[in-house]
């Protein structure tokens, strides 16, 4: 084994190691006193058909996080069949490979020996061909009718018996006015117990990650606004740190600060999102209202930097689109006047409200062990009493500068998410206060390397050698070197990573995202388990599900 | 950099008996309530509410809504079809068909502008990408449509018209006001270079350029005139 496997000290430390290796590899990666590597990330195939100097076409790119070591690394499984792709399952090992690998069957049809339910998860069940594969034609249409929904086998069979009550089974979704989105699920009654569930998802997938292969890079930043769209800001800051760390590019304080700023406000606006709409799952209404105000507030500066209240596409590789305007400070300072006034009215409604306590205290449970197991992060983990913050793990730009507290709740339930979520506002905007103390008043908000950034319109109008840069950067893109790298932040649901192989060419030669919503919501079917209908309900809400980051 | 809380211990799991009685709950929750109310009533021209269509919001003046192309003094338009927009458009909503002005000062015109706002995702990019300052966006975000022919816009829809701003204002554009930039010259008034204006003439008068003898060589095929004139090698 030892001579099949290399390592290499990329972005990441990386080890290369052969499709039978890998389930050994795996269980010492987690199990090595020296290793730990208990938090699975990400999992996706690559297709090196039309990349030079690759020893196989098809390679599985794993990511894997270590909390007590707090580091990161990358697997790569060379997989040497190119005609028919098969690695065999490290579900057992980590359950959160559950849904990535069927994502990477179905996405690259890369089989997976052992694994439980191995069926198509983004693309629909009639669909011929597994789309990311660089041989795959885009543009072709395959018709999905009713009948080629598949519903789970188990669900097939209504006639078991459990105990003294007939078992029943029904649908929740997709379209119901408590999924937020499109999500099916397919929940087996026992009374009014849950006894076995499945989510269905890819009722979103608009194939974000086979669109950037055709685009600029700087062109898929209108994509990630539509991943999250709650918090569309944090999406395109961490996209184009991806890319800006694969070309080195610096961009200046001022700009920094913009990013953190405004990402922190549309982690506040995430946050409210999700309580408000928790709530009013739960019967709650008027909390919606007053969390809403708060959005409201904050989409009118969005706005007024960017121009769109909801799909920003404000950042740019290097920088930002256009400086924030004049009275940006006075308006952030506004805001953080106005916001814990709203806070401070929810948690008066909620807090000792019996009502609410007794649909969220106790009900969605996750235990530590489970949350790890299952590959959550962000608030769902902290919840869960495991204080992994990536802006605190491994602090970017001025996270390290500012005070702040990671919140934690040791109970996993739905009521501890949301203490969390609220706390977290509250230290959000306590982040927020510090970046407006150090916040330059006047400066470059963009990098001055032409190579990256459009040089300023005063210059392209003038100057001959500026219109040629921009020239060159419209019709062509950003020549990133070749390479691949995974870059990660703290998303508002949870680490948001972005895996990005370049060969030299303008646009990304493979992208994937790391959404944070993906393995929380393959750990709801199992969260549900011995709940009842209306305690899902709650805990689909404090889940958070963006179905627009999900489904891709 | 700082430590972690527990919030979990600030909200003790068990609700002390005034809170489990409810009702005392309820009437602080009904106090929160009510005190919106008052103050709502009491500042009815400040209410959030906003009563679209009767009321409109007051967007900034970056606000990304309906393109417009920008005109020269005389009237035509300052694009000059160089298809940068197209190129920088993630959406692919942009259509130009390029065509040869006359006028020898604008060389290229659009004879073809056409922009799908059913594909158009108001990025911005193409404002971004004009090196002519030839397109700008407006605050109009009414562009409702009953098929989608309507949602193609064509030059006629996209040209800047006073009444259009007027009523809805500029939104993005690629620089604003007291940023320091100075937009570019506006083409119909640089001055008529010496002998430029003969393609002009010709053009208008439909006279055919003269068939110049350029020399046989690689790139200039030999004219008819020369190769009746020159004397046969072989």
């Amino acid at each position: 084994m030892a001579s099949r496997t290399s390592v290499a000290d990329l972005d990441l430390p990386t080890v290369t190691v052969a499709p039978q290796d890998w389930p050994v590899l795996a269980h010492f990666l987690r199990d090595d006193p020296g290793c730990q590597y208990d938090l699975f990330l990400d999992l996706c195939g690559v297709d090196n058909l039309r990349r030079r100097g690759q020893p196989t076409r098809f390679e599985l790119v794993v990511h894997l996080h270590s909390l007590s070591r707090n580091n990161h690394v990358r697997v790569r499984v060379a997989i040497p069949d190119a005609e028919a792709p098969s690695v065999p399952t490290v579900e057992d090992v980590w359950p959160a490979a559950n849904w990535f690998e069927r994502e990477a069957w179905d996405l690259y049809g890369i089989a997976f020996p052992g694994h439980p339910n191995l069926h198509r998860i983004l693309c629909h069940d009639a669909f011929v061909g597994h789309p990311l594969r660089k041989d795959y034609a885009p543009g072709q249409r395959w018709f999905f009718a009713e009948e080629d929904l598949r519903m789970p086998e188990w669900s097939k069979k209504t006639d078991v018996e459990v105990d003294h009550f007939e078992t029943q089974t029904i649908s929740i979704g997709p379209s119901h006015p408590a999924t937020h989105g499109i999500i099916h699920l397919v929940a087996r009654l026992d009374g009014e117990r849950i006894v076995r569930a499945e989510t269905m998802i890819g009722y979103l997938h608009r194939c974000f990650e086979k669109m950037a292969e055709t685009h600029h890079w700087n062109q898929v930043i209108p994509y990630c606004d539509r991943l999250n769209y709650v918090s569309a800001m944090i999406n395109g800051v961490g996209y184009v740190r991806t890319v800006e760390k694969m070309l080195g590019v610096e961009v200046p304080d001022r700009g920094r600060l913009v990013r953190t700023i405004l990402s922190e406000f549309s982690r506040i606006m995430d946050h409210c999102v999700c309580i408000g709409a928790n709530l009013v799952d739960i019967g709650a209404l008027t909390n919606f209202i007053y969390l809403y105000q708060n959005r409201e507030n904050i989409y009118d500066l969005i706005e007024a930097c960017c121009g769109a209240r909801l799909t920003v596409s404000y950042v740019r590789v290097g920088g930002l689109a256009v400086d924030v305007p004049g009275d940006f400070v006075p308006r952030c300072r506004a805001l953080l006047d106005s916001i814990p006034v709203f806070l401070r009215d929810v948690e008066k409604l909620v807090d000792a409200n019996r009502i609410v306590r007794n649909r969220l205290s106790g009900t969605g449970v996750v235990t530590k062990e489970q949350a790890i197991g299952w590959g959550l992060t962000g608030p769902m983990l902290r919840a869960s009493g495991v204080p992994y913050d990536v802006r605190r793990a491994r602090p970017y730009d001025f996270y390290d500068k500012f005070d702040w507290d990671v919140p934690i709740a040791s109970d996993g339930d739905n009521f501890a998410r949301y203490l969390v979520r609220m706390e977290e506002m509250r230290q959000s905007l306590k982040i927020i206060r510090q970046a407006l103390e150090i916040f330059p008043s006047s400066g470059p908000v963009n990098s001055d390397d032409w190579r990256v950034v459009l040089p300023p319109k005063d210059a392209v109008y003038h100057d001959m050698e500026s219109l040629i840069y921009h020239f060159k950067l419209v019709m062509e893109g950003i020549r990133v070197p070749s390479g691949e790298r995974y870059e990660w932040i703290e998303g508002s649901n949870g680490e948001l990573g972005f895996y990005a192989v370049s060969d030299g060419r303008g646009g990304p030669y493979r992208l994937k995202v790391r959404p944070p919503c993906f393995p929380n919501m393959a750990a709801f079917e199992k969260i549900v388990l011995g709940g009842t209908i209306s305690d899902a309900v709650a805990t689909l809400g404090t889940l958070n599900i963006i179905a627009g980051e999900l489904d891709r | 950099m700082s430590g972690v809380i527990d919030v979990s211990r600030r909200n003790p799991d068990r609700l002390t008996l005034l809170q489990r009685l409810y009702i005392p709950e309820i009437l602080r929750g009904m106090s929160v309530t009510l005190r919106h109310l008052v103050r709502n009533l009491a500042n009815m021209k400040r209410l959030p509410t906003i009563l679209y269509p009767e009321m409109k919001r007051n967007y900034s003046g970056r606000f990304r809504g309906k393109h417009i192309l920008k005109a020269r003094e005389d009237g035509t338009l300052k694009c000059v079809a160089c298809y940068m927009c197209q190129q920088a458009c993630p959406a692919e909503c942009i259509t130009i068909v390029a065509g040869e002005h006359p006028k020898i000062a604008y060389e290229k015109y659009p004879v073809v502008f056409d922009i799908d706002m059913m594909r158009c995702v108001f990025c911005g990019f193409c404002v971004d990408a004009c090196p002519k300052d030839a397109i700008w966006m407006t605050r109009n975000y009414e562009m409702a449509f009953f098929n989608r022919e309507d949602a193609v816009y064509s030059i006629d829809r996209l040209r800047e018209t006073p009444e259009e701003i007027q009523t809805h204002g500029y939104g993005y554009r690629p620089y604003y006001p007291g940023d320091g930039t100075t937009p570019p010259t506006d083409a119909s008034r640089l001055p008529v270079l010496p002998g430029s204006g003969e393609r002009d003439r010709l053009r208008e008068g439909n006279v055919a350029l003269p068939d110049r003898d350029l020399g046989p060589g690689p790139l200039n095929a030999p004219s008819q005139a020369a190769r009746q004139q020159a004397p046969k090698s072989t």
